[in-house]
């Protein structure tokens, strides 16, 4: 008699066992299944990483091609348009500039958080860049730069979540650094000024540090020039 | 006691299988998406469009660099013309030619009426107000901007200068005019979008008014 009872469980167990290794299976093919959906986010970067590459490949070319559109006007002839060119070029931020100017580090606010108080005003915003590049142009900058991005007439700044976008593409992220190419004295106390945009953003703890320089380094805007709707009137 | 014993043992081994199994179906679960996070795929896909456009120019600008470059080879004559059809375009990049094209204009006014959410103070057009304006333009594509006649370049400002708003140390005054070259939809849309810099104007009680056009002139800009 006991040992029928034993053989009964055995087989409880088999059966058991059985249902839950089968119920294992289905979940697990039904995952197998749905596993590209999973992965769309990684491939989709994966694409992007490639479109990137190809790009600065082709952006390579088109320096190279400056270039050497640059050595063949070199005859004296072409000087003269040769030389409104360069300066259109450095107009337009196709050209790296370097020289003393100021270094703007931003970073969000230090501040703690009290309960009740909404984060979002202690974080650093698209406005406060914009203004404190507003500031710095208005002191008399030649030439900005945002991590390493050019500001050039068409550069906008948004933000993105926790990260800024400039020029339609570039996704940059705290801390941010400002550099400005002019006299540095005189972009440092514009900013500083009383009052001024680096006081108004300390009030919500945004941590500000302006930096005079000996030489900053402001490099070229990369991208290519072509215009879908607007063209030169005659 | 004894006899009890192979039973205690094997129903102790199943709940120990089964207890096993259990956590395993469990983490496996654990690992499906518990919804699938589409907002990383959609920030991709809209980097990913903006780089293939980006290539899509580059590809133009190499076309273009090329055809000059071969006719710089040719001759003096061509090489004049190419260096002087490069010259234009990056001058009109530069913001230093008049341009004409399709886009919108928006004009912005101080309240007139004290109907506003805030007080009258408060609710007068600031420099920052015009700089996230153009700001917002930029973003949408806008190819060339103006503010009553002063084209924006890479080096303008839009600047307290109180009472006034300087722009190119030029002074502006209320209404504000801003003309937007670029595609009229994309330029409006962004704009009216639901919470977006329209409706935020409207709720300080600002007059604002957005126009389509099919052709705009921007005019060069002209340093003092």
């Amino acid at each position: 008699m006991e040992k029928k009872s034993y053989y009964w469980i055995i087989v409880l167990v088999g059966l058991v066992m059985g249902i839950i290794l089968a119920l294992q299976f289905r979940v697990t093919s039904n995952i197998a299944r749905n596993a590209p959906a999973v992965d769309r986010p990684i491939a989709l970067a994966r694409e992007l990483e490639k479109a990137r590459n190809s790009r600065d490949q082709l952006q390579k070319k088109v320096d190279e091609l400056r270039e050497r559109l640059d050595q063949a006007a070199a005859s004296p002839e072409l000087a003269r348009v040769k030389e409104e060119l360069d300066r259109a070029r450095e107009q337009a931020g196709l050209t790296d500039l370097q020289g003393p100017g100021v270094e703007v580090t931003l970073n969000d606010s230090s501040n703690e958080l009290q309960p009740g108080d909404n984060p979002n005003f202690y974080v650093l915003h698209d406005g406060d860049v914009l203004s404190i590049i507003n500031e710095l142009k208005a002191a008399g900058a030649k030439a900005i730069s945002i991590n390493g991005r050019r500001i050039i007439t068409t550069t906008e700044v948004r933000c993105i979540g926790p990260t800024i976008l400039v020029n339609k593409n570039q996704r940059l992220s705290p801390p941010f650094i400002i550099s400005a190419l002019g006299d540095p004295d005189t972009l440092a106390n514009s900013l500083k000024m009383k009052s001024g945009v680096v006081d108004s953003l300390r009030v919500w703890g945004i941590q500000v540090d302006v930096k005079k320089v000996d030489k900053v380094v402001i490099p070229a805007y990369p991208g290519g020039l072509v215009f879908e709707y607007a063209r030169p009137k005659n | 006691m004894f006899s009890k014993s192979p039973v205690h043992i094997s129903i102790m081994l199943v709940t120990a299988i089964m207890g096993l199994m259990m956590a395993l179906q469990f983490r496996v679960v654990n690992q499906m998406p518990a919804g699938i996070p589409t907002d990383r795929a959609k920030e991709i896909i809209a980097e990913l469009k903006q780089v293939n456009r980006e290539k899509e120019n580059l590809t133009r600008e190499i076309g273009d660099l090329e055809y000059k470059l071969e006719q710089l080879n040719r001759g003096k004559s061509e090489a004049m013309l190419a260096l002087e059809s490069e010259l234009k375009k990056v001058r009109m990049s530069a913001g230093l030619v008049t341009v004409n094209g399709p886009g919108v204009e928006v004009v912005l006014d101080n309240p007139e009426l004290q109907e506003s959410q805030v007080p009258p103070e408060l609710s007068v057009i600031q420099d920052q107000d015009l700089l996230s304006l153009v700001n917002e333009l930029w973003g949408a594509g806008a190819e060339a901007i103006s503010i009553n006649g002063q084209r924006i370049v890479a080096t303008s400002e839009i600047r307290l200068a109180a009472p006034f708003i300087n722009i190119n140390t030029t002074r502006v005054v209320p209404p504000y005019q801003v003309l937007a070259i670029g595609n009229p939809e994309t330029l409006a849309e962004n704009l009216e979008l639901p919470g977006g810099l329209l409706e935020y104007f409207r709720d300080m009680g600002f007059q604002v008014t957005v126009e389509k056009h099919d052709e705009l002139t921007i005019p060069a800009y002209s340093p003092r």
